[in-house]
């Protein structure tokens, strides 16, 4: 691709991000199901090496096909505005033809990944990219949305973060078809590296987690985590596991999509004045929004109709 | 629907506190800021500013490469076709260069102690003159 195609396709997903009717009606209709695509999302902890990490796989899956990267950061709870800088680890790949790498603000939205992602997603595999990857915000226990969007989802941790019980928690430990240790040069490397494989040993799917050690800056064990990477895809698409992912993510897209719509009206709808209504008590408004929801209810079904 | 900015070091200093700052700055304004660091080559710049399709770049230069490093920016964008992205600049920068730097397209050069709500309302001013 040339800048041209870079300058058109990063148009597309600015307007996709402003919710813009017509783009996102076309590009909704792309198709999600192409198999030799495979969609990687990366999560873990704020300084775990996520981004330096994606900078090595995308240098290994490039020579092996087209590859875009999704960098999300967080947005301001205040002012809205953000600092996407994911940006500075890929920095000496930034002219590759054949890596797209585009930095999103989350927007607001909880869980780890910005509201339009897997409509991104759509966008990029009908550009033909081959390999997808979504780098999370710097997540916490409970930002697991990416499971519902990636066939394969590569938890980062680091050593030193905790004890055990940190791994048995619900969550984060629960949604990894990959664990990484990176940092695994820095002491107590090996004691998460065994934690994390009980908790691989323990997960009831047919599918272990494999739990690779890597140090990003060096590249050192990240050959095996690309082959790791490429195992679970075929472990995927040899057990009919693929297109049950796929119809998940294009689900969680429209639940995602439609919830912020009504949370949005719901907000303001709730505004300055209602706000000083409900606070002083004496109103019952939740009766008459279950009231309003009912019609809404009962409207759907011409939608999936 | 926020600005887009990229805030660039280009050339080869490793000064970056007034960039950082500015970055901080545009992000407390509503803006979304891609931040790529240091050492970066004009046409890296380009690259990144087309694939994260901003509105304007900020480039921080402090070591007095900027008669070069600034210009060559903006032929860049246009050798691409995006000329449509502005490009501001900032750093110690002598009085005498500012009006050569006008000519070759940067919009605005600030100098150390320039006013952060400056920055801010140049940046808002020259994306609005562009829609």
């Amino acid at each position: 691709m040339n800048s041209t195609d870079f300058r058109n396709l990063a148009r597309t997903i600015s307007r996709l991000e402003d919710n813009h009717r017509e783009t996102v009606s076309r590009i909704i209709q792309l198709p999600l199901d192409r198999p030799q695509c495979h969609i990687i999302g990366i999560t873990g902890p704020p300084g775990a090496g996520k981004s330096t990490l994606c900078n090595q796989l995308l240098s290994q899956l490039s020579e092996k096909g087209k590859v875009a990267i999704l960098m999300v950061d967080p947005a301001s709870p205040f002012s809205g505005g953000a600092i996407l800088g994911d940006r500075i680890r890929l920095n000496h790949l930034a002219q590759h033809p054949g890596i797209y790498a585009r930095s999103l603000s989350n927007r607001g939205n909880p869980g780890g990944v910005s509201r339009w992602v897997v409509t991104i997603l759509r966008l990029l595999m009908d550009k033909g990219f081959d390999y997808l990857v979504v780098e999370t915000v710097g997540a916490g226990q409970s930002e697991v949305k990416i499971a519902s969007i990636a066939d394969t989802t590569v938890v980062v941790a680091v050593p030193q973060l905790g004890d055990d019980i940190q791994t048995a928690k619900a969550g984060m430990m629960e949604i990894a078809d990959i664990f990484v240790v990176n940092k695994a040069d820095l002491p107590g490397s090996e004691k998460t590296a065994n934690m994390l494989r009980e908790v691989a040993m323990d997960s009831s799917g047919q599918w272990k987690p494999p739990v690779c050690q890597t140090v990003a800056t060096s590249g050192e064990g990240c050959q095996q985590l690309v082959e790791e990477i490429s195992s679970h895809h075929t472990y995927l698409v040899d057990n009919n596991l693929l297109e049950q992912k796929r119809r998940n993510a294009a689900r969680f897209e429209l639940v995602e999509m439609s919830s912020w719509l009504l949370h949005r009206q719901l907000e303001e709808l709730l505004g300055e004045r209602q706000g000083q209504l409900l606070v002083s008590g004496q109103v019952d408004l939740y009766s008459r929004l279950e009231k309003a929801y009912e019609a809404f209810i009962n409207s759907l079904s011409e939608v999936s109709d | 629907m926020p600005i887009r900015v990229l805030i660039a070091k280009p050339g080869l200093d490793g000064h970056d506190r007034g960039a950082k700052v500015v970055a901080r700055t545009l992000r407390d304004a509503g803006m979304e800021v891609i931040y790529t660091g240091l050492r970066q080559s004009p046409a890296q710049i380009v690259e990144a500013a087309i694939q994260e399709d901003v509105d304007i770049i900020g480039l921080s230069c402090l070591s007095g490469a900027h008669n070069s490093l600034f210009p060559k920016v903006v032929s860049l964008l246009k050798e691409k076709g995006a000329e449509d992205i502005k490009v501001f600049g900032g750093g110690v920068i002598p009085d005498s260069d500012i009006p050569k730097l006008k000519e070759a397209g940067i919009v605005h050069v600030f100098t150390p102690g320039s006013s952060l709500e400056k920055i801010v309302a140049a940046v808002r001013d020259c994306v609005q003159d562009n829609e």
